[in-house]
C-alpha cells in the first residue's frame, strides 16, 4: 500500500471520528436546544397562568366595586355616580389605580374619576370621547368573574398608558331620579402589568413578554418587537407566502406553541405563544433571541481539539513504529528479492546449460533418424528422441510454471489452422498410445471452422497435457479425443470450442479431485511412482485456461476412467469446415515416420553465428533439404565480417558467446551503415528459455528468437515466415528419399534442377549414372560442337546441339537445354547470326556444368564411399599432423603411405575436398603444396 | 519691529486655529457619529407621539443601539394625543421625547407642553441644528430651538417618468413648458394630463397647483399679509393671478375636476392607486400623499404588472419655474425633566444629522428637513432647488384661515361655481 494511500485512510478514519463527534454533539445540542425550546414554551404557559391569575384578581376587585354599587341599587338605595366614585375612592388601596365611571349613553363618553385631572386638581371629570375604546361594548361582561379588559390606551386624565377592567353598574341619575347603567372601569397603568413580567422572566435574562390582541396590536410589548402590530412586524422581516402567513396568524391566535422568526436585525429568535385563558382575544408572546436560548450552540471545541490532537499523536506514533518495521521489512524483502533473483538466475542458467547440450543431442539424433537405414540404430535413436523430449517437456513445465508464478505468462492470439493443431496433437499422442497398446479414437466435428484465432501454443499445450496424462495413466483400453463447437451467440465471429479427452485409465478418487490442479501434487504417488512427471502439468493447463477465461472440468470414476473437458471461446477467421478429420488423419498416419521439409529455397541465403561448431553443424543439417545456402561463423567478429560483405535473408545469432556475445554483436552490426543487410531479420539463438526472454530479446533489437535445442519444425516455420516469399518453393513429395543419395555438391550446382532430373530418371541411382554419362561425354561433345562450328558445318553443329538439348533436359539442366533448343532452331532455319552470337555462350555454359559435375568422377573412383568407415576426428587430426610433419621432413614416401591408408576411410563432407586436393597434390608430386592444403590456405 | 513680527505670527496662528476649527465643524456633520456618553450606559427612553406606527423612528433606535447597546428605546402611541400629551408630560410616566407640531405654538392649551421642552440650541448639547434647512428651522421668540424638525411636507405632483420617457417628453420647467407639455400629452391621447383629488383639503389638487404661486405673490407683497390674515375683502386681489392660471388649465381641459371626482374618491389612498394605474402623466398632491406610495406599490395590481418609475416635482406654475413651498410636518421635543435627559439629548444629537434625518424621511417617504435629498430618489428633483423660489409656509406669514379661503376659492372657480372675479371679490367669505 502506498504511503499516500495509508495517509488517506488515516485521514479518512480521523475524519469519520470527527464527523461522528460533531454529529453526535450536534444531535445532543439539537436535543438540548429542543429541550430548551420546550422549557421556554413551558415558561410561557406558566407566565400565562400568572398573568391570568393577576387579571382575574384585578377583575375580581373591579367586580367587588360593581357588586357593592349594584347591590345598593338592588336594595333600593342606588348610589349616585358621585357616591359610587366616592365609595371606590375609599375602597381602592393604590394611588396608581384609577376608578372611572363612564356614562356610555353620552356620546362624549364622559364620566367621573376617582382622581382629579393632572392639569386641574379640581377637575374629576373624565372623557373617552376621543379614545376609541368601546367599539365592542356588547362584549363587556355583566357577569362576575369574567375578565373584561380594555386594550392598552392612554388614560385621558394622566396621559399614562393603562389598561382597564370593566363591569356594568347601576347608579342613580340625579337629574331624572331614574336608575341608569354606567360602565365602571378599574384603570391600571400598563407598567404595573409590565412589572409582573419582570418576575415571569425567571431564568431567561433576555426574554421579552408581549400581549397582543387577535389583530396583532400590542397591549404590551418589549423593545425588540417593533411596530404597533406584531403581525405587521413579522411580515416586515420574514418573507412568507400568504397561505403560510395566514396559517401563522391562526396558530398564534388559537393555540400554544413556538416558532422562530427573524427580528429587525435579521437575527433568528424564538417566539413562544399561548392564548390568555382569562381574556378572550388576548395572546401572550414570549420573545427571546435564539442565541440566548440555546446555550450550547457550538460543539465543545476543547473536546474536539483534544480528540484531534490525540488522534494526530496516535498517527504519528504509529507512523514512526510502522516506519521502523518498514525499514526492517524492506531489508528482508530486499534479501528475499535477491534470493528470488538468484533462483531466477539459477533457472536461467540451468535452462541454458541443459538446453545447450540438448540441442546437440536432439539435433544430431534427428539427423540419425533422417539418415540412418539401420533399424537398430533407428530404434536407439527413437528412444533418445523420446527421452530427450520428455526431459525437454519437464524443463518446459518448470519454466512455464515459473512464468505463471511470476505473472509473466501472456496470452498471444494468432490465427491458426485447427486441423494442423489437432494433427500435431494426435501425431504426438497416437504413437505413444499405440506403443502402450491403447486404442486411440477420434471424434472431431467435421464442421469446426478451418482457421481459428487464439493462443495456439497454449491451447495445444493444454490439450497435450491432458492427452499425455491420459496416455500415462491408462494401462489398457482406449483414449477418446473429442472436439466439437457451437457458435457464440453474443459474438458473430467466435465459436465455443468443446474439447474432451476420455480415458479408461485408473481414474481419480473423489478426495483427490481437489488436489488435481495443485502444483507439484501427484495423485496416487505410490501407485504411480513409475510414471514420470513433475506434477505441474494439470496445474499449468488449468492456469492457461484460466488466463483464457476457461477451466478444466473433470468427471472420473476411480478405477474406471476419467473425462477431462473444457470449453473455450476462439475467434474464427475462416468458417470453411475442416471436413472429415479422421480420414485425413488416418492417411497422414501412414506417413508419420517420414520427414519431409516444408519448402525449398535454393536462392535464399542465411548466416548462422554460434561459437559451438557442433551446433552450427546441426543447424546446417536440419536445413539441408531446404537447399538454403548457409554461411557459418564461429564468433561474433566473424559474423560481422560476413555481415559486411554478403547479403543474407535471415541471420541467426547465438546469444551466449565468448568475447562478443550475441547482443553486442547485434549492436555492432546495426551500427554498420553500408552493410547489404540493413533490414535483414536477426533471430536470436538461445538456450535461455525462462519467462521474459522474448521481451528481452525484442527490446535488444532482435526480430525474434528460437530456443535451443532447435526444434526442426519451428526452425522451418520461422524461415517460412522470414524468408522473402519469392525465394520459397514448395517441396516435392518424391525428393525426400531419393535426395538422400545425391551428393551435396550436385544440389548446389547453378542451373541444375535436381527435381527435374530425378523426375526424368526415376531414381537417384539412375540420375547419378545419367549425370556420370553426361559428364563423361561432355568434353568430347563440346569440342566436337566447337569444331563443327569453327568449320561452319551448320548441319552437324545442329545435330550435336539437338543431342545436347535432350541430354541437358534429362539431367535437369533446363537453362542449358533451352539455349540449345534456341540454337537448334537457329541451325534448322539457317539463322547463322544467332549461332554466331550464342554458340560461344552455349559452349561456355556446357563446359561450366561439366566442370561442376567433375567430382562425380571421384565418387566413381571412390568405389562407393558409403561402404568405407567414416574416419574419426582424432584419426583425421593425427593423419593431418603426420602428413604435415612428413612433408616438413621431405619423407614423401611416408606421405604416400599415409594417403594410401586414408583411402580406406570415408570422409566427412567438409574434409572431402581437402582430401581430394591432397590426393591430387600427391599424384602430381606437388608435396610443397600439401602444408598449405592442410592449413586451409588452398583447397 | 519685533512686536510686529510677533503679532503677525499670532495672527497667522489664530487664522490657522480658526481654519482647523472650521474644518472640524464642517466635518462633524458628515463624519461618523462619536458617542459623547459612556457607551455602556443603561437606561430606558420613551418617545410618545400620534403616529400609531413609527417604523422610521424605530429604525433610528436600532442605529442608535449600535453605539449604546444597553439603551432601551420605546415608541408609544398616545390616544387622543393633543389632549393627553399635556397630562402625560406631567405624569409619573412622562415621556422623554414627544412629538410636537407647529400649530401647537399658537395654541394656549399647549403652552405647558413647550414649558417642559428642552432648549436644543443650547451650545452645551452640541446638537448640529445647522444641518436643518433655513425654512424648516423654528425658533422661539428668544431665539431658542425647542422643536427639532423631523419631516417636512411640500405640495406638487408625482410624474410618471416612464410615460414621459416613452413619449420623449422632458419634465416641464416653467409655466410655458407646462402648457406645451399638457398640449402635447392631449395630442398623444392623454385626455387629462393632470389629475388630483377634487377637494378643498391641502392634499387636494388646487392647493398643490396654485397655492405656492399665490404664496410667492404674497412674499413679494409682504405688506398685504396682515389684510389677508384679517380676511379683508380687498386683499382677495392677490389671489387673482393664481386663480386665473387654474381657470385656464380647466378651460383648456388640462384639468378636469368632474373626471377627477368620478375617478378619485379621496385625497390620499385613491389618488395614489389612480396614479399607479399608469395612465396619468402628472398627479397633483401633497408630500403626505407621496409618503403613502411605497406601501401601496404592492397593493396595486396594475403597478405590480406594469411597474414604472415616478418622481415628485413642484408644479412649474410660475413663469420662471415652480415654487418649493414646504412646511414642517413633525417635530421632536425633549422633556427637560426626563430622568435620562443626557441620553435623550444624546439621541437627539445622534439623529440631528443629514444621514439620520434623511434615513427617517426616506423610510417614511416624506421630505427631509435637511438640504440633502439624495437618500430618496422620489424627491431628487428638490436637490439644488433655487433658493429664491424655496420658502416655508411660515415665512409667508400667512395664517391657516388664508389657506382655507384660497382653497375654497380655487375649488369653486375650478368647478365653475364662481368666476375668478367673484372669488376675488368674495375673499373672506369663501370658506363654508
Amino acid at each position: 500500500m502506498k504511503r499516500s494511500l495509508i495517509a488517506a485512510v488515516d485521514l479518512a478514519i480521523i475524519g469519520l471520528i470527527l464527523f461522528f463527534i460533531i454529529h453526535y454533539a450536534n444531535t445532543k445540542m439539537h436535543e438540548s436546544n429542543e429541550n430548551q425550546v420546550e422549557a421556554f414554551e413551558k415558561m410561557t404557559v406558566s407566565a400565562e397562568q400568572t398573568i391570568t391569575n393577576y387579571l382575574e384578581d384585578e377583575q375580581h376587585l373591579c367586580d367587588i366595586w360593581a357588586n357593592y354599587i349594584n347591590r345598593s341599587a338592588q336594595a333600593g338605595t342606588p348610589l349616585t355616580g358621585e357616591e359610587a366614585i366616592s365609595f371606590i375612592r375609599k375602597a381602592k388601596i393604590s394611588p396608581m389605580i384609577y376608578g372611572h365611571l363612564i356614562f356610555l349613553d353620552d356620546s362624549s363618553k364622559k364620566g367621573i374619576s376617582t382622581h382629579p385631572s393632572a392639569s386641574d386638581p379640581n377637575d374629576y371629570s373624565v372623557s373617552y370621547g376621543n379614545i376609541n375604546l368601546f367599539e365592542n361594548r356588547e362584549k363587556i361582561s355583566r357577569e362576575v368573574g369574567v375578565v373584561s379588559l380594555t386594550r392598552a390606551y392612554t388614560n385621558p386624565q394622566n396621559g399614562i398608558q393603562s389598561i382597564a377592567f370593566m363591569n356594568y353598574v347601576n347608579v342613580l341619575d340625579e337629574a331624572s331620579g331614574a336608575i341608569k347603567e354606567a360602565l365602571l372601569m378599574r384603570v391600571e397603568p400598563v407598567s404595573v402589568l409590565e412589572d409582573k413580567f419582570v418576575f415571569l422572566k425567571g431564568e431567561y435574562e433576555s426574554v421579552e413578554i408581549s400581549l397582543i390582541n387577535r389583530e396583532g396590536d400590542y397591549l404590551v410589548h418589549g423593545k425588540s418587537l417593533k411596530n404597533s402590530n406584531f403581525f405587521e412586524y413579522y411580515r416586515s422581516y420574514n418573507r412568507l407566502k400568504v397561505a403560510d402567513y395566514n396559517e401563522m396568524t391562526k396558530r398564534v391566535t388559537s393555540e400554544s406553541g413556538t416558532m422562530t422568526m427573524q427580528n429587525s436585525k435579521g437575527e433568528e429568535c424564538v417566539i413562544s405563544y399561548t392564548p390568555l385563558r382569562s381574556v378572550d382575544d388576548w395572546f401572550l408572546l414570549a420573545y427571546i433571541p435564539k442565541k440566548d436560548l440555546a446555550a450550547n450552540t457550538v460543539v465543545d471545541w476543547l473536546l474536539l481539539g483534544t480528540v484531534i490532537l490525540g488522534l494526530s499523536l496516535l498517527i504519528i506514533f504509529n507512523y514512526l513504529v510502522l516506519r521502523s518495521y518498514n525499514i526492517r521489512l524492506t531489508a528482508a524483502a530486499k534479501a528475499a528479492n535477491q534470493a528470488n533473483e538468484a533462483k531466477s538466475h539459477f533457472l536461467s542458467t540451468m535452462s541454458h546449460d541443459i538446453r545447450t547440450p540438448m540441442n546437440a543431442i536432439l539435433g544430431l539424433n534427428e539427423m540419425v533418424l533422417r539418415e540412418s537405414r539401420e533399424e537398430e540404430t533407428l530404434n536407439y535413436s527413437r528412444s533418445i528422441q523420446t527421452a530427450g523430449n520428455t526431459l525437454l517437456s519437464l524443463i518446459n513445465d518448470i519454466l512455464d510454471f515459473s512464468r505463471i508464478e511470476a505473472g509473466r505468462m501472456e496470452i498471444i492470439n494468432v490465427d491458426y489452422s485447427f486441423v494442423s493443431m489437432v494433427n500435431d496433437l494426435v501425431n504426438m499422442v497416437s504413437g505413444r498410445a499405440q506403443d502402450k497398446g491403447l486404442k486411440f479414437d477420434l471424434d472431431v466435428d467435421r464442421n469446426i471452422p478451418m482457421i481459428l484465432n487464439g493462443d495456439e501454443i497454449r491451447v495445444k499445450q493444454v490439450i497435450t497435457n491432458i492427452l499425455t496424462n491420459a496416455v500415462k495413466y491408462t494401462k489398457e483400453g482406449s483414449i477418446t479425443f473429442k472436439a466439437g463447437f457451437e457458435k457464440e451467440e453474443s459474438k458473430n465471429d467466435s465459436i465455443r470450442l468443446f474439447i474432451s479427452v476420455t480415458d479408461t485409465g485408473i481414474g481419480i478418487k473423489a478426495e483427490d479431485m481437489k488436489r488435481m490442479f495443485q502444483a507439484f501434487e501427484r495423485i496416487d504417488e505410490i501407485e504411480n511412482r513409475s510414471i514420470e512427471g513433475t506434477g505441474l502439468g494439470m496445474s499449468i493447463a488449468q492456469s492457461f485456461l484460466n488466463l483464457m477465461g476457461s477451466h478444466i472440468e473433470v468427471e472420473s470414476e476411480y478405477g474406471k476412467g476419467s473425462t477431462f473437458s473444457f470449453a473455450l471461446v476462439q475467434g474464427v477467421k475462416d468458417w470453411k469446415p475442416i471436413g472429415d478429420f479422421e480420414e485425413a488423419f488416418k492417411k497422414s498416419l501412414s506417413d508419420r515416420n517420414k520427414y519431409r521439409e516444408r519448402f525449398t529455397a535454393p536462392d535464399a541465403r542465411i548466416l548462422v553465428v554460434d561459437d559451438t561448431p557442433v551446433n552450427l553443424s546441426v543447424f546446417e543439417s536440419l536445413l539441408k533439404y531446404t537447399k538454403v545456402r548457409i554461411d557459418k561463423a564461429l564468433s561474433g567478429d566473424e559474423g560481422i565480417s560476413f555481415y559486411r560483405r554478403e547479403h543474407y535473408d535471415v541471420i541467426f545469432l547465438d546469444h551466449m558467446m565468448p568475447d562478443k556475445d550475441g547482443i553486442e554483436t547485434l549492436l555492432e552490426m546495426k551500427e554498420i551503415s553500408d552493410s547489404p543487410n540493413n533490414g535483414t531479420p536477426v533471430i536470436c539463438l538461445t538456450a535461455n528459455a525462462i519467462s521474459g526472454m522474448r521481451e528481452m530479446y525484442i527490446r535488444e533489437g532482435f526480430d525474434d528468437y528460437i530456443t535451443k535445442p532447435v526444434d526442426p519444425d519451428r526452425l522451418e516455420l520461422m524461415l517460412l515466415h522470414y524468408l522473402p516469399k519469392d525465394k520459397i518453393a514448395s517441396a516435392k513429395e518424391s525428393e525426400v528419399k531419393e535426395e538422400k543419395d545425391i551428393p551435396d555438391f550436385i544440389s548446389r550446382i547453378d542451373g541444375l534442377d535436381i527435381d527435374v532430373g530425378l523426375k526424368h530418371c526415376r531414381s537417384s541411382e539412375t540420375y547419378l549414372d545419367t549425370l556420370k554419362v553426361y559428364l563423361d561425354s561432355a568434353k568430347g561433345n563440346a569440342d566436337e560442337i566447337e569444331k563443327y562450328w569453327d568449320d561452319r558445318d551448320i548441319k552437324n553443329t545442329t545435330i550435336k546441339i539437338h543431342a545436347l538439348k535432350s541430354s541437358s533436359r534429362v539431367i535437369g539442366a533446363l537453362g542449358l537445354g533451352d539455349l540449345a533448343e534456341k540454337l537448334e532452331n537457329a541451325g534448322e532455319t539457317g539463322d547463322v547470326k544467332t549461332l554466331e552470337d550464342e554458340t560461344g555462350e552455349l559452349l561456355s555454359q556446357y563446359r561450366k556444368l561439366a566442370k561442376a559435375l567433375e567430382p562425380l568422377n571421384d565418387i566413381r573412383d571412390d568405389g562407393g564411399a558409403k561402404e568405407k568407415p567414416l574416419i574419426s576426428k582424432r584419426d583425421l587430426k593425427e593423419a593431418y599432423e603426420a602428413l604435415s610433419s612428413f612433408c616438413a621432413a621431405y619423407e614423401y614416401d611416408s606421405v604416400v603411405n599415409i594417403m594410401e591408408s586414408l583411402k580406406g576411410y570415408s570422409f566427412p563432407e567438409d574434409e572431402y575436398m581437402r582430401f581430394e586436393a591432397l590426393k591430387k597434390a600427391v599424384l602430381n608430386f606437388d608435396y610443397e603444396e600439401i602444408p598449405t592444403i592442410l592449413t586451409g590456405g588452398e583447397k | 519691529m519685533k512686536f510686529k513680527k510677533i503679532s503677525s505670527i499670532l495672527l497667522t496662528a489664530a487664522m490657522a486655529v480658526s481654519l482647523v476649527s472650521c474644518g472640524s465643524a464642517g466635518q462633524k456633520n458628515s463624519a461618523e457619529f462619536s458617542p459623547a456618553l459612556s457607551t455602556d450606559t443603561s437606561c430606558s427612553i420613551r418617545v410618545v407621539g400620534s403616529y400609531s406606527n413609527f417604523e422610521s423612528l424605530e429604525s433610528e433606535f436600532e442605529r442608535f443601539y449600535e453605539y449604546y447597546p444597553n439603551v432601551s428605546m420605546n415608541y408609544v402611541y398616545l390616544d387622543d394625543y393633543n389632549n393627553t400629551i399635556t397630562s402625560a408630560l406631567m405624569s409619573d410616566e412622562a415621556p422623554d421625547i414627544y412629538v410636537t407640531a407647529s400649530w401647537m405654538l399658537d395654541d394656549e392649551k399647549m403652552t405647558p407642553v413647550f414649558e417642559k421642552a428642552e432648549v436644543l440650541s443650547d451650545q452645551k448639547l452640541n446638537i448640529n441644528l445647522d444641518c436643518i434647512r433655513k425654512g424648516a428651522q423654528w425658533k422661539t421668540e428668544s431665539g431658542d430651538t425647542i422643536m427639532l424638525p423631523v419631516f417636512t411636507r411640500s405640495f406638487g405632483m408625482l410624474v410618471n417618468m416612464d410615460l414621459f420617457e416613452k413619449n420623449s417628453l422632458s419634465i416641464p420647467g416653467n409655466y410655458e413648458e407646462l402648457v406645451k407639455t399638457c398640449e402635447k400629452l392631449k395630442e398623444l391621447g392623454y385626455e387629462t394630463p393632470i389629475m388630483g383629488a377634487n377637494g378643498t383639503t391641502v392634499a387636494g389638487m388646487y392647493y398643490s397647483f396654485s397655492f405656492p404661486l399665490f404664496c410667492n405673490d404674497v412674499m413679494k407683497n409682504k405688506d398685504s399679509v396682515n389684510a389677508l390674515n384679517a380676511l379683508e375683502g380687498s386683499a382677495g386681489e392677490l389671489m387673482r393671478p393664481a386663480l386665473e392660471r387654474l381657470k385656464t388649465f380647466v378651460d383648456q381641459g388640462y384639468l378636469n375636476p368632474e373626471k377627477c371626482s368620478e375617478e378619485i374618491e379621496d385625497d390620499y389612498n385613491a389618488v395614489i392607486m389612480r396614479f399607479f394605474e399608469g395612465d396619468v402623466p402628472m398627479m397633483l398632491g401633497s408630500g403626505d400623499m407621496v409618503s403613502g406610495t411605497l406601501k401601496r406599490e404592492s397593493k396595486s395590481e396594475a403597478f405590480l404588472s406594469n411597474p414604472f418609475k415616478y418622481k415628485f416635482f413642484v408644479v412649474p406654475s410660475g413663469d420662471e419655474g415652480g415654487y418649493f413651498l414646504n412646511s414642517v410636518n413633525l417635530f421632536f421635543s425633549v422633556n427637560k425633566n426626563s430622568k435620562n435627559l443626557d441620553m435623550t439629548n444624546e439621541f437627539i444629537r445622534f439623529i440631528t444629522r443629514e444621514e439620520e434625518l434623511g434615513n427617517m424621511a426616506a423610510i417614511k417617504r416624506l421630505i427631509t428637513p435637511t438640504n440633502d435629498f439624495s437618500l430618496d430618489e422620489v424627491y431628487s428633483s428638490l436637490e439644488g432647488f433655487p433658493q429664491e423660489r424655496a420658502f416655508s409656509y411660515r415665512e409667508t406669514g400667512l395664517n391657516d384661515a388664508v389657506g382655507k379661503e384660497f382653497r375654497a376659492a380655487a375649488y369653486k372657480v375650478a368647478n365653475g361655481m364662481i368666476t375668478v372675479e367673484e372669488a376675488v371679490n368674495s375673499y373672506g367669505k369663501l370658506w363654508d
